[in-house]
């Protein structure tokens, strides 16, 4: 077996690999997203109970979490699936620290032009969808692309819970040819080659909505 | 009779133990253009912040067209889409060009059709000389510039008054000079401002009248030359003494 039939033996798993980060990906917007939007309450319940998420999920490892959430629950009648499992350790865990780059680029900006939005006959969610979410976006981005690398290379996790991805091709294919310099060389590059693509797509989504002058207030 | 576009009866504003406005009493009508003046902190800012509610008044009233604008259950958004407000430090949207701040609130709040927005966009725009900095960002323009963009937004929404706030107070004199030419373009085309400033020069080009507030109260009100020379009273005296070299 080549070093050519390695690599196209494990890329098969590749496929998982990119699902399971952009589901989690996804998850972390969106729950980030939300977890920023919902601190600016003035609710203080809401306010303890969000910082309280961000707080414990930033600070568990996320294959603690991941064996919680799939060995854990069942203990509890609560069967979930792997990707699920993924999506409920690393997905939760990537909104929470986006959670707080967007609390970040939200405060970053300017709060005079947030007024002149409300001067203007906008309400808060009108104010919020073309004046700040635009903004704030942009500024989170150097922090959104680190996040979703971390992502992307938490991923591996995935196959203690069976998910097929590059990780769980290498583990089977390693004891059958004994070569395992070979099988994890052959990983690191196309974990590699996934890093680089996602990277080039995240850098020219960057540059194609960027604004000469913009910076945090 | 004749009925004032805008009627300010008695306004108070306190912050916490602080009180800014202290029964204001002022009326601007319809294409009059009257200067807010006086000492920093003497609450003409606020004053004008509180007429489009942008800031909560404490008692008294607002009259706009007639309406009790103050009352409880006013619509705040219709009356503010009815105000057109310049700031000091301009404001403008910094992810949007200069096209799309003016055509913003057109199409989500007007509900123009973006091609309708374009062309109002483009009328005004070239009415104060900035249609060939159309799809520039603000970051891209001078102080000038951004100050008559940001005075394209608000005229653009064809409001029933103009508020500024300090227009020329963070630009250059040769940038203020600029936008005192676009402002007075406004006046004479009869547009109805409220002008808080302390640019003496502004407040003399375009103003119908001056008031003078100090300490959170109007305290005169009357024609730039008469306040402005050699004013009976000793603290509007002083205080145009200070600021102003009109001769």
């Amino acid at each position: 077996m080549t070093f050519w039939h390695i690599l196209r033996v494990l890329a098969a798993g590749a496929g998982y690999t990119v699902l399971v980060t952009l589901v989690c990906i996804g998850t972390g917007l969106v729950v980030g997203l939300a977890v920023a939007l919902l601190s600016r309450l003035r609710w203080r319940p809401l306010r303890i109970a969000l910082f309280l998420f961000t707080y414990v999920f930033r600070g568990v490892p996320v294959l603690v979490l991941l064996f919680m959430v799939f060995f854990g629950l069942p203990g509890l009648g609560i069967r979930v699936p792997p990707l699920m499992s993924m999506v409920l350790s690393l997905g939760l865990i990537c909104g929470a620290y986006l959670a707080e780059v967007f609390r970040g680029a939200m405060n970053a900006v300017s709060r005079e032009e947030v007024l002149a939005a409300e001067a203007m006959g906008m309400g808060r969610v009108q104010s919020f969808r073309y004046v700040v979410l635009p903004q704030m976006l942009r500024f989170s981005a150097p922090g959104m692309i680190n996040e979703f690398t971390s992502v992307l290379k938490y991923s591996p996790f995935a196959y203690t819970v069976g998910i097929p991805e590059i990780m769980k091709e290498a583990m089977s294919l390693t004891p059958v040819i004994l070569r395992g310099l070979e099988v994890y060389l052959a990983v690191g590059i196309i974990y590699f080659g996934i890093y680089r693509a996602f990277l080039f797509l995240f850098k020219a989504l960057e540059k194609r909505f960027r604004v000469p002058g913009l910076a945090a207030d | 009779m004749k009925m004032a576009l805008i009627e300010v009866k008695n306004l108070v504003k306190r912050f916490d133990d602080k009180t800014v406005l202290k029964g204001v009493n002022v009326e601007l009508d319809q294409g009059q253009v009257k200067v807010i003046m006086g000492a920093s902190g003497c609450g003409k800012s606020t004053l004008l912040r509180c007429l489009n509610l942008l800031v909560q008044p404490t008692s008294g009233q607002v009259i706009f067209k007639g309406e009790d604008v103050t009352r409880p259950g006013v619509d705040v958004r219709r009356l503010r889409q009815q105000i057109g407000f310049v700031f000091q430090h301009f404001a403008l949207y910094r992810h949007l060009t200069v096209q799309d701040n003016v055509t913003l609130g057109l199409t989500k709040l007007r509900k123009m059709t973006a091609r309708q927005a374009e062309e109002k966009a483009f009328h005004e725009l070239e009415r104060v000389g900035m249609f060939e900095h159309r799809h520039k960002y603000p970051a891209q323009l001078s102080g000038g510039q951004k100050q008559r963009a940001a005075i394209v937004r608000a005229l653009a929404m064809d409001p029933a008054v103009l508020f500024l706030d300090e227009p020329t107070s963070s630009l250059d004199p040769e940038m203020s000079r600029e936008v005192v030419t676009v402002i007075n373009r406004l006046y004479l085309d009869n547009v109805t401002m409220f002008c808080v400033t302390h640019d003496a020069f502004l407040a003399k080009y375009i103003s119908d009248s001056v008031v003078f507030m100090d300490e959170g109260r109007v305290l005169e009100e009357d024609i730039a030359e008469r306040l402005f020379y050699d004013h009976p009273n000793p603290r509007i005296r002083e205080f145009f003494l200070g600021v102003i070299d009109l001769k």
